[in-house]
């Protein structure tokens, strides 16, 4: 059932240009990102960095493409669930005897199928150099890890923000602002906070930091893990109360 | 009637209330295995708002629905396997083939993957899209999306069959066959259609409920006989209208006369034998019936009845 919901998420995104464009244009960037690398450690004058290009990459390659999926991921999510509950597609699933659960799950499902293969790309592209530099694969693998993690928490937050209305561009912002929240608690001790406990711990992105310096901590999985699962679950209680409104 | 087949659908006090507006108040009918029903209402009497309570598509405000005496709000997985929903707008997904489609509507209405085949090819038969099964969706005519759309809704061999304006945007001839499909799928299942026509809900159904602002003004049956209305220019005694081998009975009415034909008659014997009595036959019309003078009257048009 989740698989055949998921199926057909994911063949529709291939169908469509969705998944093409979404492909291509990360390709682009991140291709430009790597070429600004390379171009660090090349020419004549070599490159008088501390860090070597295994983290030039990791930093550079996977840090850019954290910050597109940020930007992508409330687009796809906004009319996965957002969508009119008179639209044939809700009336389907709606009409069928599949649970919100499953209908969640398979969503999600699709999701993390369909950014798999965008956060695969800036190890694929770092793979190109292994020939001509000392890139260090078990470091690109734990980034990829920490990105597609990374992704999955923005699919499940943006989820949660297309249960809160039926507006697609209404989900798509209330999911910016939720992921930039996410992104800023860290970063709270500009405004003057000498500690910041569990706010700290919340933000997102120095979980992800981990993971980009090689570094794969139980307490980083579980934060991703935690937070996946807590937006999935604030989703499925949404959409089991919306019948009644 | 409905007590000595097997209940399908029972609805209970449905209501539904959209702030202070009721779409729907206090809904009680009940429906057996076997029965046409039509659903008939002008737009915005709440047809559409009671087939999408009656699908689980929609929680009622207070009442209950009943299919096979799985209660839809508390036991919905159950209950909605022997449902079958053909919304108002057809439910198919453009991007995908009429196969694809069929198969993602199987699996979602758990048919086993080796029986999904014969399902596809049946429910392809039974609305006509042969043809098609390669062809992408949004690419088929609007008929033909309807008709992937009814398929979908019976691909499960559902028990209660709901279908909300089927043959909306069909041409005469697709309408002629989703009519018959309607007769024989009403053989076996229960079946809800609605439809703003009149002449829809006679073609298809064998029952009526008539819908206005969300009351049921009236649930009856339509397959009784009518009567005809005579009016002649030299109106006879109703004794002599009464002596013509057509006429079983009639009464006066209106300054022209109500008449029932005899058993094996039409009503072309009865105006041949009104010519042949030289009574100057002026207009003879089938009777409306208390659906269409309960119609008018719900859309404020009673004069017109």
């Amino acid at each position: 059932m989740i698989r055949a919901i998921a199926a057909r998420e994911w063949l529709s995104a291939f169908r469509t240009p969705v998944g093409w464009v979404l492909l291509a244009a990360t390709q682009a960037i991140l291709t430009y990102v790597l070429l600004e690398v390379v171009d660090d450690f090349t020419g004549t004058e070599p490159a008088l960095r501390s860090a070597g290009i295994n983290l030039e990459l990791s930093h550079n390659l996977f840090g850019t493409a954290a910050v597109l999926l940020l930007l992508a991921v409330p687009l796809l999510t906004a009319r996965a669930l957002a969508a009119d509950p008179r639209a044939p597609e809700r009336q389907l699933l709606a009409a069928a005897p599949v649970s919100n659960g499953d209908i969640l799950a398979g969503k999600f499902l699709a999701l993390a199928l369909l950014l798999l293969p965008v956060c695969l790309l800036p190890a694929a592209l770092g793979l190109t150099l292994l020939g001509a530099a000392p890139v260090d694969p078990g470091l690109l693998l734990a980034s990829s890890l920490g990105l597609w993690l990374s992704a999955l928490l923005f699919a499940a937050v943006g989820l949660f923000a297309a249960s809160l209305t039926i507006h697609p561009v209404a989900s798509a912002l209330a999911a910016y602002a939720l992921l930039l929240m996410l992104s800023l608690l860290s970063r709270v001790e500009q405004l003057g906070a000498d500690t910041l406990g569990v706010l700290d711990w919340l933000g997102w992105n120095q979980h992800l930091f981990w993971f980009l310096a090689g570094v794969v901590r139980l307490s980083d999985l579980a934060y991703f893990l935690l937070m996946t699962a807590c937006f999935l679950a604030l989703t499925l209680r949404r959409l089991d109360n919306l019948r009644l409104a | 009637m409905v007590a000595a087949m097997e209940v399908m659908l029972s609805v209970q006090g449905l209501t539904r209330c959209y702030g202070r507006t009721a779409a729907l108040q206090g809904l009680d009918f009940s429906l057996a295995s076997g029965e046409v029903l039509g659903l008939l209402g002008p737009n915005g009497a709440g047809k559409t708002t009671c087939l999408r309570i009656l699908a689980g598509n929609l929680a009622p405000s207070s009442g209950r629905v009943l299919v096979d005496g799985h209660d839809l709000a508390r036991d919905p997985l159950r209950a909605k396997r022997r449902i079958g929903y053909l919304p108002e707008r057809p439910p198919v997904h453009a991007e995908m083939r009429v196969d694809e489609f069929l198969d993602y509507c199987a699996r979602l209405h758990r048919i086993p993957s080796r029986d999904i085949p014969r399902a596809v090819a049946r429910c392809k038969r039974q609305c006509g899209l042969d043809g098609v099964g390669r062809r992408l969706l949004g690419k088929l005519s609007k008929g033909y999306r309807q008709r992937a759309g009814l398929a979908a809704a019976l691909i499960h061999e559902p028990d209660l069959i709901i279908l909300d304006e089927p043959t909306d945007g069909l041409d005469p001839v697709q309408i002629r066959e989703v009519r018959g499909l309607i007769r024989e799928l009403g053989n076996a299942a229960a079946v809800v259609v609605s439809s703003h026509a009149l002449s829809e809900v006679q073609a298809s159904c064998r029952r009526v409920i008539v819908l206005n602002q969300g009351a049921m003004l009236y649930d009856g049956r339509l397959d009784q006989p009518r009567d005809l209305l005579l009016r002649l220019k030299r109106p006879p005694p109703l004794s002599a209208l009464l002596a013509l081998a057509p006429v079983d009975d009639a009464a006066e009415q209106d300054g022209g006369f109500r008449v029932r034909l005899a058993a094996g008659t039409g009503a072309d014997r009865l105006a041949e034998a009104v010519v042949d009595a030289g009574w100057g036959l002026i207009e003879l019309t089938r009777e409306r019936t208390d659906l269409e003078r309960l119609f008018f009257r719900s859309i404020g048009m009673e004069s017109a009845a």
